[in-house]
């Protein structure tokens, strides 16, 4: 360190070089008192404020605002529910068409295997033929496949 | 620093007839140190005396949850530091500055408040690019010659990490005033 910086950082310390006037300190706690009565009195009036005469009263917390909440979501459940209701039952005769007539078919062939033997023989059809028959289903009839 | 008896203040917080006359009485005994610990942050008596108010405000409002597990001096350091840093943090914001580290050329020489010479008005300038915590630091012992072990009780902080935010503090200032010379 310089002998300059010596001079300005003394080891033993320093001088703060800043000054109060007594005036300031001996008023101060009076001046914080009345501000604190200042603070505590605002506080109070936001906290008891009351409303002016005639003015209408708006609570964000109203129950009853609440419970209309609480119907009006009920309601849309409901309503979403009964839309996906109809609109599955709508699927539903269509989904059962695609499987009855497999299901005749199979009872149609498994009930008269002697027939089914000697139509097999007859049109030279090997099982390969029959399981391209049976799995051709709906779009293709017994006259598209003889 | 007027001598009170921090117990006697803690009962008479308790009983509502008694809670504003102990405050003032606290107010009476804290305010002229908790202004120069203000100070040594803010370096402005205008921003102190705003400080060191709401310090008390807040104090006021959080006597109830009081309970005397810290000095009084130390629950109060620790609510005027906050208050410090927070209106630090105002300031720069208001300036829009968002560098954590800039530090605000100080002009010691127009302050009515300042009473010291060019070498001191250095000194100071020095100070003020310290960051908050080492610029207390530094000031209490420095300035204030407080003991390690009191300042330690004040801020909270060890000893040891006292020590070692002094001697950096004291090589930054040394830095600068090689810088300035």
């Amino acid at each position: 360190m310089s002998t300059k910086n010596n001079r300005i950082l003394n080891p033993e310390g320093g001088r703060y070089p800043f000054k109060v006037s007594d005036e300031y300190f001996d008023n101060l706690t009076a001046r914080i008192m009345a501000k604190v009565d200042e603070a505590e009195q605002a506080e109070g009036t936001n906290t008891n404020a009351s409303p002016e005469k005639g003015a209408k009263l708006i609570s964000i917390n109203d129950s009853s605002r609440n419970r209309n909440k609480r119907w009006l979501s009920i309601v849309s459940i409901a309503a979403t529910l009964a839309l996906v209701v109809t609109v599955a039952l709508k699927f539903i005769p269509w989904t059962g068409s695609t499987t009855q007539p497999t299901d005749e078919l199979v009872a149609e062939y498994t009930v008269d295997d002697d027939y089914n033997e000697a139509l097999m023989t007859y049109t030279m059809a090997d099982n390969m033929d029959v399981y391209c028959y049976l799995e051709s289903g709906d779009d293709m009839g017994a006259e598209d496949a003889y | 620093m007027r001598k009170i008896d921090e117990q006697d203040i803690l009962q008479r917080f308790q009983r509502p007839e008694t809670k504003r006359a102990a405050f003032e009485e606290m107010v009476g005994a804290y305010s002229r140190q908790l202004y120069w610990q203000i100070h040594h942050l803010l370096q402005n008596h205008d921003d102190t005396d705003d400080v060191l108010q709401n310090t008390f405000i807040k104090a006021w409002r959080g006597i109830d949850g009081f309970k005397g597990d810290a000095a009084l001096s130390t629950w109060l350091y620790r609510i005027a530091y906050n208050e410090s840093i927070t209106w630090l943090k105002q300031r720069r914001q208001m300036a829009s500055i968002d560098d954590e580290d800039f530090v605000e050329q100080a002009n010691f020489a127009a302050d009515d408040y300042f009473d010291g010479d060019e070498t001191e008005e250095l000194l100071m300038q020095a100070v003020s690019t310290l960051p908050a915590k080492q610029r207390q630091v530094f000031c209490m012992k420095y300035f204030e010659d407080k003991k390690y072990e009191e300042i330690s009780s004040l801020v909270g902080t060890s000893v040891g990490a006292l020590k070692a935010s002094y001697h950096i503090a004291v090589e930054k200032i040394t830095n600068f005033l090689q810088l300035k010379e």
